[in-house]
């Protein structure tokens, strides 16, 4: 690992504990191993979206030639949202990609993540799926990430119809992982969600 | 609330050394390279105005070569386009980073003359002949701004801008070039009074 990298890696760190973010509980990072090459982040859910009250994991990976190249950013937690993919986590945001800058640091990556749920881009998806409810049916597509943030993410639960849909198909033999990957993609049709998975 | 308390039952003197340690580190904070965030080695600024550690900067130019921007604003940004900052007393300390390139050159570009332009060119009395030192100076001058010489010696006589700081090499090649040019021109002019 080289030596700047390093270096970079200690003094953001620092400056995310020292940052006011931190304090609000909006932003956290740490180490996850000692060479500072593997790191996990967590923001909130921004307020007034559909991922308020949720807590999202980060899986933040250095690079030998940071800060040159990006940090790579996945999502652990599972989210529903247009720029991330519901089943991996990958995320779609110039700034990871083409439009990194050295002067970049973790601190204004996490934030620019936090900014990136609070306004999703569906017209430059990473999952299609989502971003087409997003597009057709935003009401729909509210109260799905709503239920993800829920379920994945610590969120409240207001929605009772998608537990007990999602109950009837745990009925069936299904994991409710699967279950809500399923319901989500078919616009919570239970007939449709039923035909996908087992046919 | 109680961290609050400890600090104002501080003595004076406590007080004053916190400040100043704040103030010691937002200084030196206004002074760090963006890249690696360290106080600026080599220090070089941006045309936008954004300071950078050279080896940073140069590292940071050689991944993005096909389109170099600043790391901070995204403004265009080349080599020849940033100026070192040379502090005082700096030049001692041995930097780890030697083994990259060398900072680029700081540019000198001379002050405008204090006379007029190339008054030495009056010294024709009739109109025929200007004019046809005009039109046999004309190839001269095109020659001169591509190479960025200067006119040799007749033409410093006459009050032209002195070119910049050169080495030996150029120097002994552009006595040769101009003796070259201030050849053909008295062929030239010959030809045009034989003619």
């Amino acid at each position: 690992m080289a030596d700047i990298a390093v270096q970079r890696i200690k003094k953001e760190l620092k400056e995310v504990i020292e940052s006011d973010e931190i304090q609000r509980c909006n932003i956290f990072v740490e180490l996850a191993d000692d060479d500072y090459q593997d790191l996990r982040g967590k923001i909130a859910g921004p307020s007034d979206t559909p991922y308020e009250g949720g807590t999202f994991h980060l899986e933040i990976k250095i690079p030998k030639s940071y800060p040159f190249k990006p940090p790579k950013v996945k999502f652990l937690t599972r989210i529903w949202h247009p720029n991330i993919s519901s089943a991996t986590g990958a995320i779609c945001l110039d700034i990871l990609q083409d439009e990194w800058a050295a002067s970049m640091t973790l601190r204004t990556v996490l934030l620019s993540l936090q900014a990136l749920l609070a306004a999703a881009e569906p017209d430059d998806p990473q999952d299609e799926m989502v971003a087409r409810q997003y597009r057709n049916n935003y009401p729909l597509f509210f109260k799905t990430a709503q239920y993800w943030t829920y379920f994945h993410a610590g969120g409240e639960n207001s929605n009772s119809e998608f537990t007990e849909k999602v109950q009837s198909l745990k009925d069936m033999g299904v994991s409710d992982t699967r279950a809500l990957i399923a319901l989500s993609s078919c616009n919570w049709e239970m007939l449709q969600a039923v035909e996908e998975i087992f046919s | 609330m109680a961290a609050v308390d400890a600090k104002s039952e501080n003595t004076n003197e406590g007080n004053k050394s916190d400040e100043e340690d704040e103030k010691e580190k937002s200084t030196s904070s206004s002074f760090e390279c963006n890249i690696c965030l360290d106080t600026a080695k080599d220090a070089v600024i941006s045309m936008c105005g954004h300071l950078f550690c050279w080896p940073c900067l140069h590292q940071w130019l050689e991944t993005r070569y096909s389109n170099p921007t600043c790391p901070v604003c995204k403004a265009a940004i080349s080599k020849d386009k940033v100026i070192p900052l040379y502090g005082r007393g700096s030049s001692n300390q041995e930097d780890p980073r030697e083994k990259l390139p060398p900072r680029p050159p700081g540019q000198r570009s001379e002050p405008e003359p204090q006379h007029g332009f190339m008054p030495g060119f009056n010294f024709g009395d009739g109109e025929g002949f200007q004019f046809h030192f005009g039109i046999g100076a004309f190839p001269f001058g095109l020659f001169t701004s591509f190479n960025n010489f200067g006119f040799g010696g007749g033409a410093h006589a006459a009050g032209m801008n002195i070119p910049p700081v050169q080495t030996p090499q150029e120097m002994r090649d552009e006595r040769f070039l101009s003796s070259v040019f201030m050849a053909m021109a008295i062929l030239f002019l010959l030809w045009l009074l034989w003619v």
